[in-house]
């Protein structure tokens, strides 16, 4: 059942290729190939030659011989078969069939012998089959290789599209030329970051192993993965490198990155103080972190069912010394607001005075890389008008198609970041086709949901529609469509304006950053 | 064991590839040149370049690379490279540098890539590197395309027969077994049931089992590896449940693949030695024989009826008229092997039906004239032959049929027709009458010489009756035609005129001459071998019409014949003395007789044929001449019985010797006293001796890849060893030397003798002859005396003497230049390769006029008795004689034999013995070497001459 080896012979006994397919020395099979032309007779009528203990089966070609050595017992209507194709075999990959033309091809021949024979063993294949395999054309190496492509580009894509976007807003912000800040610093110090990552960008995931150099798709998808939040949390500036993974990813990054924009402004500027008072750790030693979240419910034609927002104000300190402080804050009068604070918060300080310290003096605000709350509130009973985002879905069946409208119009109240509206779609086969749109779209094919995304709202963009087609559907599979975005500022528009230390001495350097982030907000 | 060697490619020397350049290659971007290099790489690592520092180029350089040549190229180099320390066994460190890659390769999104890389780790025996694979190998089990899943299995099946394979891969069986249960793909199956079968014969077993209703339905390479598993399952003694396979294999003698149906067939008998089961493989090969239009399956299946017909002779016989359609085939081998086989299964019973069907055959070669007609009738005449000698009984049936082919084109056959028309006669007389009739009909048909001769003693010898003795006079007579046979104006035409003589001589002579043109001018005399070598001219051209065969070929010059014509008269005259009542009658055929003779005679002396009469001819027909004027009772006595006699002791002889060689055949099969004895009674089956059938399965792949070797005989081992150095030299050197097939090896033993260390010590050998050093030599170190063995391998490619020269270099500490020590010569002997073989008379004689290479070796011996040379010669020089023992007895002085022998590459060595015994009682004579090849005939006449003195020497 065992093919030794194919090989092709000259009629002298040279051997010029043999393919072995079970163990056997050199000295053995070459002694075999050399006996073959003495043994192989003239005119029989039959083309195996038997001996004590091989037997081979061979075909003339031209001025060659191809044959097979098996041993006695081997089929005899296999090895003919294998024989046969690998004789239709010789000629399609060694146009010329003699010594020098059967050398010069030697290795593909010997691949093509490969497929023919698995390891002795005959295989069912045709001369195409083999063709086939040897040619190794493969449409998921291309669609892998295409994946490949189009996440290089959109990385590209949308790191042109940051850069640029972040040319606007420093543009804006030195028209605004808000605080003391350094307006302009900041945003080139990304830029660099960005160009870094270009440059970089081909070359992460290559600790993961040896010599694998961008072929590590895996490890590379998932490295990031499992360092990418508490990076975004609590050290923006390490690891920028680990989070180009993806679109998405890069996404979030540059939306903490921008909400943290002041933060790494102070960061990068020069302070001889700061960095005598904290040398170690990279952040102010007092952060005071205001966040909203909106939970919203918006029918879809018209109306609010649920409109809440939940602010924090939480505190961060660093060192146990700057602990004894207290905060100054303010807030515009909104109609609704509620605060609760602490219960370790002096709740008559805050009522009368607008000040957050603590019941006892003596004892400091918690420190560590942990963010402690201390003052929570509530915003209830606003109207629609309100509302920062609010869209219209608009389905129309038509013949054989759905037209779906949809269009968003923004509040002025707010600069909306990384606004991404998902509108679920039956299940489709392929992506729907988006006539029209202001920003960007994807497909999400599992879930089918299209994602609109826009990166930013703001004054020039209040509204916006888009329109895409999708084979008849019934309107209400469009709903409910989840909006999420986030802005710079907050409906409360709580501020700290100042910290007072309780002890002696200056005032701990502080950096606060105010946020409002849709939690849940539904067009159902 | 040596390092396996996996792939061959022919290596021209003329463009040496530096490895710098090579190194180079690798480095750069162009993705041909990388191809081009890497086929470089590889072909200098197959011609024993090590190449040690272009491993981390490859590394470093290829390995990255996306090309899938490259990528294949680069499997293939490390299936060659050595991945082994040579001094340790211990794994290189580097190589687990390429483990990255595999896995790489093995996740590649390329399904061809992957499928590539996991038939790579079959080659790959190093666990260290397979190890961290495991999981991405496993992984490919899943993936959904068929030609990764197929390597998949393979590969864990060549993991898990590792040594210590099952440590890596412990759920190994398991996980196949899962995999086969869900695989559609017909490859994968099998690879997957395959290493089942190989690894954990019971989840085989009950996957067959499980599936047994289905096999029939599996595709064929399935059932293929089934049938494999069948086989070795049954393999172990006393299995109750061996039904259920037989059940199987009936089943699968039935697939439409006929691959699958041999298969079957062949497992059946291994299995059972029940007369049904043989009877139904033996059945399937039939049928394979008729449907299978290939020589080569059509051999190979007649090939195991024998086999069959060795074990189960009863069964076999059944089948025969089965077999016998085979003949068919156009084929002169398969015909051959197919009537070898039939005469083999001849019983009383059947014997009636093979004469028919063969009889049809033989009018068959009448009616379509064939290309090879002639031959295939001569088989068949043989074939007939043998038959009517084994049963007498149908000879009456043929022979008149076969004697019309007496005047057959085909001397050969003609030939065979006579002798046997000859044997007939004597042996059934019940016959003679009818067949001397039908002789003396068809006399004049007869066209060759050897088969008119033949045909005109069975005339003499067996016509008795007035009758037949008359028509046989006048039947010779009629075919000689009108006496003189030449007048004496034609001498005088032919004397005075230069013009040549009349046109129907002229032809004939130049036919006649014919032979002696051919035969290159110094074998004209010898006739016996020229006369079937071109058997044509032979036959008088030009008088096929005529009814005078026997004039045309007397006047061609046949005196041989004409002797022979001369005695056949002489004893029907004798004989008509005895029968014809009539004096003057038989006087009258006496004269007509003597008037023949004397024409012949005349004839012979005249100027008109080129030769003379030779002396014999002229002695027997003067013989002849004075016996019919002369006649005395013992005389008569002499020529008409004791001819008869010598005859009847000839054939008794034959068929003595025949009887003779049937008893030495059963004596071999006899049991040795060491053998396993088979109890019928204790066991149901033969089944114990399966066992060993199957055992000899798998030596035969053993020895077929030249991993088994028989043990060779220890007494003799030391025989062989030879000293290469003197005992005084700084190095001590002796070999053993291994003769295989096709290569030798030497084991040489090199010890240091002196007291200091040897550095670069060089075993260097040259050869002669057709012999080629395999590897080249590697250089060593050697501490002060101690020893080391070094091995060489060489190729051997034709018989011939062959001559090793060597030398050993070294270098020591202190002086620096190289020292040399010469070494013996090794002579490789001959007779290594040569065995003693058989061939028939005709065979041999065709090959000696056929080879061109003759050594004639002059004898010179101190032997005085001819055959206790002739014996000697043949035990030194390894070969068979041909002539049987009976024609060499008695002491007569003279001796000629022919010896054969055949060389393991197929060649053959011919030898022929004339000696003859002197007045001074030494021996003189020739020995004469016949070959093919030039190589032959010289290695063996010199060791001839060596050894050709013999006596107490």
């Amino acid at each position: 059942m065992v093919v030794l080896a194919a090989s092709i012979i000259s009629k002298s006994g040279k051997a010029l290729v043999s393919r072995q397919f079970v163990d056997m020395s050199r000295i053995r099979i070459e002694g075999l190939l050399a006996a073959f032309p003495k043994l192989v007779g003239t005119g029989k009528q039959h083309t195996y030659v038997e001996t004590e203990n091989v037997r081979y089966v061979y075909q003339p070609i031209e001025g060659l011989y191809l044959l097979l050595i098996t041993n006695k017992q081997s089929n005899i209507l296999e090895d003919l078969d294998t024989l046969r194709l690998l004789s239709k075999l010789v000629p399609e990959y060694s146009p010329s069939l003699d010594e020098e033309g059967v050398c010069k091809t030697a290795f593909e021949l010997i691949f093509a012998f490969d497929e023919a024979i698995s390891l002795g063993n005959k295989e069912n294949v045709t001369v195409q089959q083999v063709k086939q395999y040897c040619e190794m054309e493969s449409h998921e190496e291309k669609a892998h290789k295409l994946m490949m492509q189009s996440k290089i580009n959109e990385t590209r894509d949308v790191m042109k599209k940051k850069a640029s976007e972040l040319d606007k807003m420093r543009m804006e912000r030195g028209k605004l030329d808000k605080g003391g800040y350094s307006s302009i610093s900041g945003p080139r110090v990304i830029e660099k970051t960005f160009n870094d990552m270009s440059i970089t960008g081909s070359g992460f995931g290559s600790g993961s192993g040896l010599g694998g150099l961008g072929m590590d798709m895996d490890s590379f998808a998932s490295k990031p993965k499992g360092g990418r939040p508490s990076a975004a949390a609590t050290a923006p500036g390490k690891g920028l490198g680990m989070k180009l993974g993806k679109t998405q990813k890069t996404n979030q990054f540059l939306e903490s990155l921008k909400a943290e924009g002041e933060v790494i402004l102070e960061d990068v500027q020069p302070s001889s103080v700061q960095s005598r008072a904290s040398p170690l750790p990279p952040s102010d030693p007092v952060t005071v972190t205001i966040e909203e979240k909106l939970n919203v419910t918006v029918k879809r034609d018209g109306g609010v069912n649920n409109f809440d927002v939940q602010g924090t104000l939480a505190l961060q300190v660093l060192n146990d010394a700057d602990g004894f402080i207290q905060l100054q804050i303010e807030n515009q009068d909104v109609p609704g607001l509620s605060f609760k604070t602490h219960p370790n918060i002096n709740k008559d300080l805050f009522n009368s005075q607008q000040v957050v310290g603590a019941k006892d003096p003596n004892r400091p605000f918690p420190s560590g890389q942990n963010e402690t709350p201390l003052v929570k509130w509530r915003i209830q009973g606003m109207d629609e008008s309100s509302l920062p985002l609010s869209v219209n879905c608009w389905p129309s069946v038509s013949g054989s198609e759905t037209y779906v409208n949809i269009e968003y119009e923004a509040a002025e109240m707010f600069d909306l970041h990384n606004v991404v509206i998902s509108i679920p779609l039956p299940a489709l086969r392929e992506a729907p086709s988006v006539r029209q749109i202001d920003g960007e779209w994807k497909y999400d094919s599992r879930n089918s949901v299209l994602e609109w995304s826009i990166l930013l709202i703001d004054q020039s963009n209040r509204s916006g529609s888009m329109e895409f087609v999708v084979p008849p559907a019934d309107p209400s599979t469009f709903f409910p469509i989840s909006i999420g975005f986030s802005a710079s500022s907050t409906f409360s528009d709580l501020k700290v304006t100042g910290i007072r230390p309780l002890k002696d001495g200056n005032p701990p350097k502080y950096s606060q950053r105010a946020r409002l982030v849709a939690a849940n907000y539904q067009v159902v | 064991m040596e390092k396996p060697c996996t792939l061959l490619v022919h290596f021209d020397k003329g463009s040496p590839s530096m490895a710098n350049e090579i190194k180079a290659d690798l480095e750069g971007s162009d993705v041909a040149a990388k191809v081009d290099a890497m086929k470089r790489a590889i072909m200098l690592l197959l011609n024993g370049e090590t190449l040690p520092h272009l491993f981390i180029t490859v590394v470093r350089y290829v390995l990255p690379s996306e090309d899938h040549t490259i990528q294949k190229l680069l499997l293939l180099y490390l299936e060659i490279v050595d991945k082994r320390d040579v001094a340790s066994g211990k794994v290189l460190p580097e190589m687990i540098l390429i483990c990255q890659n595999l896995r790489n390769n093995l996740q590649h999104p390329n399904e061809y890539i992957r499928g590539v890389t996991l038939r790579f780790l079959c080659r790959l025996n190093e666990p260290e590197l397979l190890e961290p694979l495991i999981p991405s190998i496993l992984a490919n089990l899943d993936h959904r395309h068929h030609f990764i899943r197929r390597h998949a299995l393979s590969a864990i099946s060549a993991i898990y027969r590792l040594p210590h394979g099952d440590q890596l891969l412990p759920d190994a069986p398991e996980v196949v077994e899962r995999a086969l249960t869900g695989e559609q793909d017909a490859s994968a199956r099998r690879n997957g049931f395959l290493m089942l079968c190989a690894c954990a014969q019971e989840r085989a077993v009950a996957y067959l089992l499980t599936n047994a209703e289905r096999v029939a339905e599996w595709p064929d390479l399935l059932q293929m590896a089934a049938v494999d598993l069948i086989r070795k399952v049954c393999r172990s003694p006393n299995r109750a449940d061996k039904g259920r396979y037989i059940k199987i294999i009936i089943s699968l003698l039935s697939a439409p693949n006929s691959a699958v149906v041999y298969e079957s067939a062949g497992a059946l008998v291994s299995l059972s030695s029940a007369p049904t089961a043989v009877r139904a493989a033996a059945n399937t090969y039939c049928q394979l024989l008729s449907s299978q239009s290939d020589n080569n399956v059509k051999l190979i299946v007649l090939d195991r009826l024998h086999e069959l017909r060795a074990s189960h002779r009863d069964v076999m016989v059944d089948v025969v008229m089965d077999v016998l359609r085979a003949l068919s085939s156009p084929n002169v081998d398969v015909r051959r092997k197919v009537l070898d086989l039939v005469l083999d299964l001849l019983t009383p019973r059947n014997v009636e039906e093979v004469v028919m069907y063969l009889k049809k055959e033989v009018v068959k070669t009448q009616a379509g004239d064939l290309e090879k007609g002639g031959e295939y009738r001569q088989m068949l005449v043989q074939a007939i032959h043998s038959c009517a000698v084994e049963y007498p009984e149908v000879a009456g049936s043929v022979v008149h049929l076969l004697m019309d082919f007496l005047g057959d084109t085909n001397v050969a056959a003609a030939v065979d027709v006579v002798l046997f028309v000859r044997e007939i006669i004597e042996t059934n007389p019940k016959l003679r009458v009818s067949m001397i009739q039908r002789l003396i009909d068809t006399f004049y048909q007869i066209r060759a010489s050897r088969v008119c001769s033949c045909a005109l003693w069975i005339l003499g010898e067996y016509s008795l009756s007035l009758s037949e003795v008359e028509s046989a006079i006048s039947t010779i007579k009629q075919c000689l035609g009108d006496l003189p046979f030449y007048t004496v104006s034609e001498e005088g035409e032919s004397t005075d005129a230069s013009k040549p003589a009349q046109p129907v001589v002229n032809s004939v002579t130049v036919s006649s001459r014919r032979p002696v043109v051919l035969a290159d001018g110094t074998y004209a005399t010898q006739s016996a071998a020229t006369e079937t070598a071109i058997s044509s001219p032979a036959v008088a051209p030009g008088s096929l019409s005529s009814t005078q065969n026997l004039r045309s070929l007397i006047l061609s010059g046949d005196f041989f014949l004409a002797a022979v014509v001369a005695c056949t008269l002489t004893k029907l005259v004798l004989r008509l003395e005895e029968v014809q009542p009539s004096k003057a009658e038989a006087n009258k055929a006496s004269t007509g007789a003597l008037l023949i003779m004397v024409s012949i005679l005349q004839l012979g002396q005249s100027s008109y044929l080129p030769h003379p009469i030779d002396n014999d001819s002229y002695d027997r027909i003067v013989l002849c001449v004075r016996l019919l004027c002369n006649t005395g009772d013992d005389v008569r006595k002499v020529w008409l019985q004791s001819c008869r006699q010598s005859f009847t002791k000839m054939l008794a002889e034959k068929q003595f010797r025949e009887t003779e060689e049937m008893k030495a055949k059963a004596q071999i099969s006899h049991a040795q006293p060491d053998d396993l004895i088979d109890f019928y009674h204790l066991k149901s089956r033969r089944g114990m001796s399966q066992l060993e059938l199957e055992d000899a399965v798998q030596d035969d792949l053993k020895a077929a890849t030249g991993e088994f070797t028989k043990d060779a005989d220890d007494a003799n081992r030391l025989n062989r060893i030879l000293q290469l150095t003197g005992f005084s030299d700084p190095v001590y050197a002796e070999a053993y030397v291994t003769v295989h097939h096709y290569d030798i090896v030497l084991d040489v033993t090199v010890i240091n003798r002196t007291k200091e260390t040897l550095q670069n010590l060089c075993l260097e050998l040259a050869t002669m002859g057709d012999l080629k050093l395999v590897d080249r030599p590697q250089n060593y170190t050697l501490a002060p005396e101690s020893s080391k063995q070094i091995r060489a391998n060489i190729k051997v490619s034709s018989t011939e003497t062959g001559v090793i020269f060597g030398n050993i270099v070294y270098e020591t500490s202190n002086v620096m230049e190289r020292s040399v020590v010469v070494l013996n010569d090794i002579h490789i002997d001959i007779m290594d390769y040569i065995s003693p073989a058989t061939c028939a008379d005709v065979a041999f004689r065709n090959m000696w006029a056929e080879f061109e290479w003759e050594n004639k070796v002059a004898v010179n011996t101190v032997i005085q008795d001819e055959k206790e040379f002739l014996d000697h010669i043949i035990k030194s020089t390894n070969m068979k004689c041909l002539t049987p023992p009976s024609a060499l007895d008695g002491e007569c002085g003279f001796i000629a034999a022919n010896l054969y022998a055949k060389s393991v590459f197929g060649e053959d060595a011919l030898v022929n013995i004339s000696v003859e015994k002197q007045a001074d009682g030494k021996l003189s004579g020739y020995i004469r070497i016949r070959s093919k090849t030039q190589g032959i005939a010289l290695s063996l006449g010199d060791k001839i001459t060596l050894k050709q003195k013999g006596g107490s020497s």
